[in-house]
């Protein structure tokens, strides 16, 4: 069995490749290379792949767009299904009703939940969870090995969340109740009783593991760890428009400068604030700051229009946030972290509030009686427009971005998915990394899962 | 008239309803009526029995031309069989354009059972008609045949 | 009885994978009954050591090999390719593998038009040339796995219900082959069908269905007699799983779009579906966008490229 574990090459090796990187989404190579002394020179990682969504939704009839684009991630489709959605309601001009409204933001914020406990507990949690002897060799089933409770009660909650998607909407994975004007079906009462119960397991496990994490994970952050590819960058989330507090359905986006001080732009006006640069050696895009006027560069001493996505840069960005549990968690993240936070490996500690947040508010949003309100979807009708539709995705910002046609067919598609932003990030963060772990040739298998690690955290 | 493409005889394959399209091509053979040889018949006992992928799986085996002959309107022995096979082509003809298959290709025709000469002549229409268009590019040999170079001067 | 097993992922988007730990409890029983030494999104065994050689990739020899997705690039190629010569058995897992899947639907498009697109004119891009370095160049289309390799079992759905999953990797587990249905979703919905012909057109998902919200739904018309696209009838059952369930989308409200592909191996859907319709009295001249009906099964050949794209 090939692995990485306990490999020392004393001799300085010109290129080192990480392929695949493991425990992420998707496909990705990390591709090293050391000059004769032994030390990183040059430290990439190349995304593999690329499936040409925004060409072939063209020619679409747009209301059917949102049942496809799903199928760009598998661990997320309600995101895609719901910033799909929105922007179909920006080019037919449609109107959700309320009760369409809220059903919208439940399953969001819901899917958000199996999400984030899929990635904590299978994807990065092997790496703090198994002896750290074994540190390149983490998987979920060693940690059922070694600790078989807390494996049941991890799967059977995503399990929980999954099947309160799917006992409502149908499916879990690649939905389809989300339509343009609302959502395809009303919520019952039973059904409403049922969830409710459900969610409140949700958030009792929620806070389970914050507590958990933060006394057999964080507890052991060492420097080290809290350095491990450090970089300073800005943020970018979704905000209430009104006061500034997190948000992950229905907002406008903020982002924030490494100094704290930030600009605000609808969703529809993403062009104006950020770019996408293109690199000869990946398919995915980098996108950055335009709004900074400084252009873009990923070198580690001098990086211009960098910005990150996803949990740690949302808790960075908002002033606050809404539900009680989650908030106190925040005030208590800043009083250690301060805010920005900027170490990378916060991340996971980011990503726990909000999934603290994200079980308070399915509670919330199931505790509001016109959730029941039989009035879920208002007829839509094709025609000419453009929109742009916004989410906060586990893994950043989300844009779909459509224009039709007169009969409502798509005519031109662009989209910036969630991890794209922080593709940048983690090209840096590698960087770090390798540079920091890997000297004078010495190669080893904890310095090479380090650097996995740190690419983890961002759970691209 | 020279060949267009030299050397290319059309496979053309016919599902003949047994009532009226198959007889008129009994009638023929005894009649000693003429029709390319290149025709190959399959006797169904009525048009609308042709499911549409038989003919689309008849183009993806390499036939350059596909007849489907049934019964005059009103004459179908089975009432409406014939009327069910025009609706059915429209199924056909869409797959057909998305394959990338010249219209020319696939023809409904009708064709009564004392018609033998009608007979001859439909077949003898579609014969011309692909030798001018050339083989199906399913066809595994379609390569062999070329356009003749006297017809692309012209 | 135990089982090694590798898993890839090709031109897909990881749902499979995530269907089987939707099995919840039993996935993990499940996969403790395979010793896995290969699966990229769970466990960390790679492709190359460190000391720099990128020319073999590395999969160890299994007696089971699920791949999931479609084979878009030469890597993907390689990949499966090595994963046929190391796994007896392989499996085509989920509709991606089977029949193309979603991303088959670039075979409608040049690829050039893909990259003009997003490298020079999507806004907000700083336009560039595309890139080339170090990343697998595409193959002419997106294929079905069985296109590439030979497959010994497909497992279609997109994904696949978990209880299909778990019942086709046990049965592979007893060394017999594991069942599919051999029926249409239409066999598993619960829908009032009241003959036909009551329909006369199909009308656009842009109004709901009509159902009494606090019935179930064997109390809804069938979606199609409501004038609906509903795929159910040239798409093969096992959305609802092995419990007797409805149809997942039915449950939803919302006509099939046919993710478990044909209902045979070699079916057609469009061909199916308008054969379906015509033969049923439907004028098929509005219906809007064909070609999405094959949006899951455009590999073998089904989707072809055109010069442009229209709005049809």
């Amino acid at each position: 069995m090939r692995q990485t574990v306990a490999e020392s090459a004393s001799v300085s090796a010109r290129e080192i490749t990480i392929e695949p990187v493991t425990r992420i989404e998707g496909h990705a190579r990390i591709g090293l290379r050391l000059d004769e002394s032994g030390n990183v020179v040059e430290a990439r990682v190349h995304i593999m792949s690329m499936r040409g969504f925004e060409k072939f939704i063209e020619g679409r009839a747009a209301e059917e767009v949102p049942g496809i684009v799903t199928r760009i991630c598998g661990i997320c489709p309600w995101q895609h299904h719901l910033a799909s959605n929105k922007a179909v309601d920006g080019c037919f001009g449609s109107e959700v009703p309320p009760a369409g409204r809220l059903l919208r933001e439940l399953t969001q914020v819901l899917a958000h939940i199996s999400d984030k406990v899929l990635h904590f507990f299978f994807l990065a949690g092997p790496d703090f969870f198994v002896d750290s002897h074994q540190c390149a060799a983490g998987n979920i089933m060693k940690i059922a090995a070694q600790a078989p409770e807390l494996a049941k009660r991890v799967i059977e909650m995503r399990y929980r969340g999954q099947m309160m998607l799917e006992k409502f909407a149908g499916r879990s994975i690649h939905p389809d109740a989300i339509v343009p004007g609302g959502f395809s079906k009303p919520m019952s009462r039973p059904e409403r009783e049922q969830l409710h119960a459900d969610a409140l397991d949700q958030l009792d496990f929620a806070r389970f593991a914050l507590d958990f994490a933060k006394e057999r994970v964080f507890s052991r952050f060492d420097a080290g760890l809290m350095q491990l590819g450090e970089i300073n960058t800005g943020f970018l989330g979704m905000v209430n428009p009104e006061d500034g507090g997190l948000e992950l359905s229905d907002g406008i986006l903020r982002l924030m400068r490494p100094d704290g001080t930030f600009h605000e732009f609808l969703g529809r006006e993403y062009t104006d604030f950020i770019g996408e640069h293109v690199e000869p050696w990946s398919y995915a895009k980098f996108p950055y700051a335009r709004a900074w006027g400084e252009g873009f560069s990923m070198l580690l001493d001098d990086p211009r229009g960098i910005y990150r996505t996803n949990c740690l840069a949302r808790i960075n960005v908002a002033d606050f946030i809404r539900t009680p549990l989650a908030q106190a968690e925040l005030l208590e993240f800043r009083s250690l972290f301060g805010r920005p936070a900027q170490s990378t490996m916060l991340y996971h500690w980011a990503r726990l509030i909000e999934l603290l947040y994200a079980c308070e508010k399915v509670v919330e949003l199931l505790d509001n009686p016109a959730i029941t309100d039989q009035h879920v979807r208002n007829d839509v009708v094709p025609k000419a427009g453009r929109g742009v539709g916004c989410v906060e995705a586990p893994r950043g910002t989300l844009i779909h971005d459509y224009s039709t046609d007169e009969n409502g067919f798509i005519t031109r598609a662009n989209l910036i998915v969630g991890t794209t932003h922080n593709l940048a990030p983690i090209n840096m963060s590698v960087n770090r990394v390798a540079r920091d772990l890997i000297k004078n040739g010495e190669v080893t298998g904890e310095a090479l899962n380090r650097i996995e690690m740190a690419v983890r955290a961002y759970d691209p | 008239m020279p060949d267009i493409y030299p050397g290319f005889e059309p496979r053309i394959l016919a599902f003949t309803c047994n009532w009226c399209s198959y007889a008129a091509a009994d009638l023929a053979g005894t009649a000693r009526v003429q029709y390319p040889a290149s025709l190959r018949i399959i006797r169904v006992m009525c048009s609308v029995m042709v499911h549409p992928s038989l003919v689309i799986e008849a183009f993806e085996r390499g036939a350059d031309g596909v007849l489907v002959m049934g019964c005059h309107p009103g004459e179908c022995y089975y009432q409406d069989g014939n009327q069910k096979a025009k609706a059915r082509s429209v199924a056909i003809e869409e797959v057909l354009a998305i394959m990338g298959i010249e219209p020319e290709r696939y023809r409904l025709v009708w064709c009564s059972s004392a018609e033998a000469e009608g007979f001859a002549c439909l077949v003898r229409e579609t014969d011309e008609a692909l030798r001018v268009i050339g083989p199906s590019k399913y066809r595994k040999d379609a390569s062999k045949y070329s356009k003749s170079e006297l017809i692309q001067c012209l | 009885m135990s089982l090694t097993l590798c898993s890839e992922a090709l031109s897909g988007c990881s749902g499979c994978e995530m269907s089987l730990l939707n099995a919840g409890g039993s996935s993990l029983s499940l996969l403790d009954r395979f010793d896995i030494l290969h699966m990229p999104i769970l466990m960390d065994h790679k492709y190359f050591d460190s000391s720099g050689g990128t020319q073999e990739i590395d999969i160890p020899k299994a007696g089971l090999g699920l791949i999931s997705g479609g084979v878009r690039n030469e890597q993907q190629l390689r990949i499966a390719e090595k994963m046929r010569r190391q796994c007896d058995t392989i499996v085509a897992f989920g509709t991606c593998a089977a029949y193309g899947g979603i991303p088959a639907m670039m075979n409608l498009f040049e690829d050039e038009d893909l990259f003009r697109r997003y490298y020079r004119t999507a806004e907000g891009t700083d336009a560039a040339p595309n890139p080339l370095q170090v990343i697998p160049p595409f193959l002419e289309r997106t294929f079905a796995l069985d296109e590439k390799i030979a497959v010994d079992f497909i497992l279609p759905g997109c994904p696949p219900h978990p209880d299909v999953i778990t019942s086709a990797l046990e049965s592979i587990l007893e060394g017999k082959s594991p069942q599919l249905s051999l029926l249409s979703v239409c066999d598993s919905c619960p829908a009032k069908r009241e003959g036909k012909g009551s329909a006369q057109r199909i009308r656009r998902f842009v109004k709901n269905a009509r159902y009494q919200p606090d019935k179930p739904i064997s109390e809804m018309r069938c979606l199609l007699d409501q004038g609906l696209l509903c795929m159910g009838p040239v798409t093969l059952a096992g959305c609802a799983g092995m419990n007797g369930g409805p149809p997942r989308c039915i449950e939803a409200r919302v006509p099939c779009r046919g993710c478990h592909g044909p209902v045979r191996k070699g079916g057609n859907q469009i061909l199916d579906i308008l054969n379906g319709l015509v033969s049923n009295g439907i004028d098929t001249k509005n219906l809007p966008d064909r070609l999405s009906l094959l949006r899951f099964s455009g590999a073998h050949g089904r989707i072809k490229r055109r010069s442009a794209p229209k709005a049809d």
